[in-house]
């Protein structure tokens, strides 16, 4: 199996690993890709892949409106708030 | 071990004003307090369930009461509870509270229950002995006889909500199973730990770890409290989209009905090809038990249960990462500033989770990337596939699947550092939760070292009724429960 390049995955996932710990987690990846590999000696070229388990349709509700999740209630969470909003820094310059 | 109370008594209890419901709380929340096992991450204080215990000793003295009025219960520390912190037990959640409830908790709500507190378990359900949680291991208060002053594992992840059970700290608990994190626990503390059809009990509201496998069910002293908690909580909901709306039964009902008719068992003998002896007379004790009556055990083969760990160490992780992207430390959950927002992600989610949480979501985001996805996440969906079929053949055999529920008796704590030695204890139940088939695990006995055991027995799509029957049988003739 090709190297795993571990920092492209942390960063994709928004992680930053700290860098002494970036070997204990690329070794942990490593032994556990190569442990899930069985799973290539399978033919499956004509198995289809399975998504739901009970493969049961999806039952659609009425459109009405119900009122749950007051903003107060919601924005309480928030870590920073400004008025109704969740406040983040600048991101536009 | 306390002495066991099952809800039929307590409700006649309640009834005949033996006991009234503040009472019967007091009596159980005394030794939640003492979480002398760290199984929960909250208690509830009389005060703050004064005005729920009052309504419902009221609805007892009008003799109009509920299913499970006024039995106290442990909820896993996953289920949003409107108002009551709610942590997965991650640093990341250790100040959420949420707005709304959960439809399964409400479920118990609506027929009286009464929380006791938020049951320690596995950093967002992801582990298999509860060493995972931010707030510290759960301990096991079933001893090793031969060496009594080690501390063990409870299983997981569910695993306060078992050893509260087995602590007496609560009636009955509710877990989580994704891929054996009800049974495990369950088996591993001497306790009836129920895993229903993938669909049966609604997700809304559960914190999602991997949503094509996740399920809710009880953790119980008994089969019949199974289905007193089954009654009330499975039903269809129109805000988890998997949620079936099959018609349910009345699973307590005819509960001990006698066996009308031939039933065939079988037996996976691939399941039992590396197992200690120890494990195999579990089996090998429920089949004598049931010698007196008409059921016939045979041997059946998988062909997919080599790669069912496989399978299920892909589509987890994959479905975990992709869950676990909402924590970025924005909207709610702890936050780590940063000098932007990027930042702000990094940091928040770097420092909120734990090493398995953090390896999960790192193994899903591989498994997902691009050069990766058809290798790894859409073959294990096609393998999953596979399984399915591989139950459904041997279905068509047999009414009933029996298997050990566990590998091993509970370990000590700190002593698998290994994660793939740590996978391996739910070998016997991640295939039925790939396959989303009903699973039970029941006590059939202890080790040599006096600690418990349990066989699991599947059943078939929606078939929790003659499930349950079945299991009651076998927990009467394996009379375990003294």
């Amino acid at each position: 199996m090709s190297e795993i390049d571990i920092k492209r995955i942390s960063y994709l996932a928004k992680l930053k690993l700290p860098s002494e710990k970036e070997e204990f987690y690329s070794q942990s990846l490593v032994d556990i890709i190569q442990w899930v590999d069985n799973l290539k000696k399978i033919d499956t070229s004509n198995v289809k892949p399975l998504h739901n388990v009970t493969e049961a349709t999806v039952s659609i509700r009425n459109d009405d409106i119900e009122k749950n999740n007051s903003t107060e209630d919601v924005l309480n969470n928030a870590p920073e708030r400004a008025q109704n909003f969740f406040k983040v820094p600048k991101v536009v310059e | 071990m306390p002495k066991k109370q099952s809800i039929s008594s307590l409700v006649n209890s309640l009834k005949e004003k033996k006991i009234s419901v503040h009472e019967l709380f007091d009596q159980f929340h005394k030794v939640a307090k003492e979480n002398a096992n760290n199984s929960y991450n909250l208690v509830l204080d009389p005060d703050y369930q004064k005005s729920n215990l009052e309504i419902s000793q009221e609805r007892y003295s009008n003799g109009k009461n509920l299913p499970l009025d006024g039995i106290p219960l442990g909820i896993k520390d996953l289920f949003c509870t409107k108002g009551i912190t709610t942590t997965a037990s991650s640093k990341i959640l250790s100040n959420f509270i949420p707005q709304y409830e959960s439809f399964v908790t409400q479920q118990l709500l609506n027929d009286g229950a009464i929380f006791i507190g938020k049951n320690n378990c596995d950093e967002f359900a992801m582990g298999s002995s509860n060493e995972t949680s931010h707030f510290g291991p759960v301990v096991n208060p079933w001893k090793n006889k031969n060496s009594p002053t080690e501390k063990l594992v409870p299983g997981g992840s569910s695993g306060g909500s078992a050893a509260a059970v087995a602590e007496g700290s609560c009636v009955a608990s509710m877990g989580t199973d994704t891929g054996g994190s009800i049974r495990q626990p369950a088996s591993l503390c001497g306790l009836v730990g129920l895993k229903p059809t993938f669909g049966s009990c609604s997700r809304w509201g559960i914190v999602a770890f991997a949503s094509s496998l996740d399920q809710a069910g009880p953790i119980t002293n008994s089969v019949e409290d199974a289905a007193y908690i089954l009654n009330s909580i499975s039903k269809h909901d129109f805000n988890d989209s998997t949620s079936s709306n099959h018609p349910r039964d009345d699973y307590l009902k005819e509960i001990d009905k006698k066996l009308d008719h031939k039933i065939k068992i079988g037996i996976p003998s691939d399941y039992l090809k590396n197992v200690t002896p120890e494990i195999i007379a579990q089996i090998e004790n429920t089949k004598k038990s049931l010698a007196g009556y008409d059921i016939e055990f045979v041997d059946v083969a998988f062909e997919t249960t080599d790669y069912a760990l496989s399978t299920y160490y892909i589509i987890a992780p994959a479905e975990a990462s992709s869950n676990l992207a909402r924590y970025d430390g924005i909207r709610y959950g702890v936050r780590e500033e940063g000098g932007n927002l990027d930042d702000i992600y990094l940091n928040s989610r770097t420092s909120g989770f734990g090493d398995e949480v953090t390896r999960r979501i790192l193994i899903g985001t591989y498994v997902l990337s691009a050069g990766y996805y058809d290798a790894y996440y859409r073959q294990a969906q096609k393998v999953r596939r596979l399984i399915k079929d591989d139950f459904q053949r041997v279905f068509q055999e047999v009414d009933f699947i029996l298997t050990p529920t566990t590998p091993n008796e509970a370990f000590k704590i700190g002593e698998k550092l290994d994660p793939i030695a740590m996978y391996m204890n739910d070998v016997f139940t991640v295939p039925t939760s790939l396959a989303g088939l009903p699973g039970i695990s029941l006590p059939s006995g202890l080790s040599a070292n006096g600690l418990p055991l349990g066989v699991q027995l599947i059943g078939n799509y929606f078939q929790e009724k003659k499930l349950l029957q079945l299991s009651h049988l076998i927990e009467k003739e394996l009379s375990f429960n003294e």
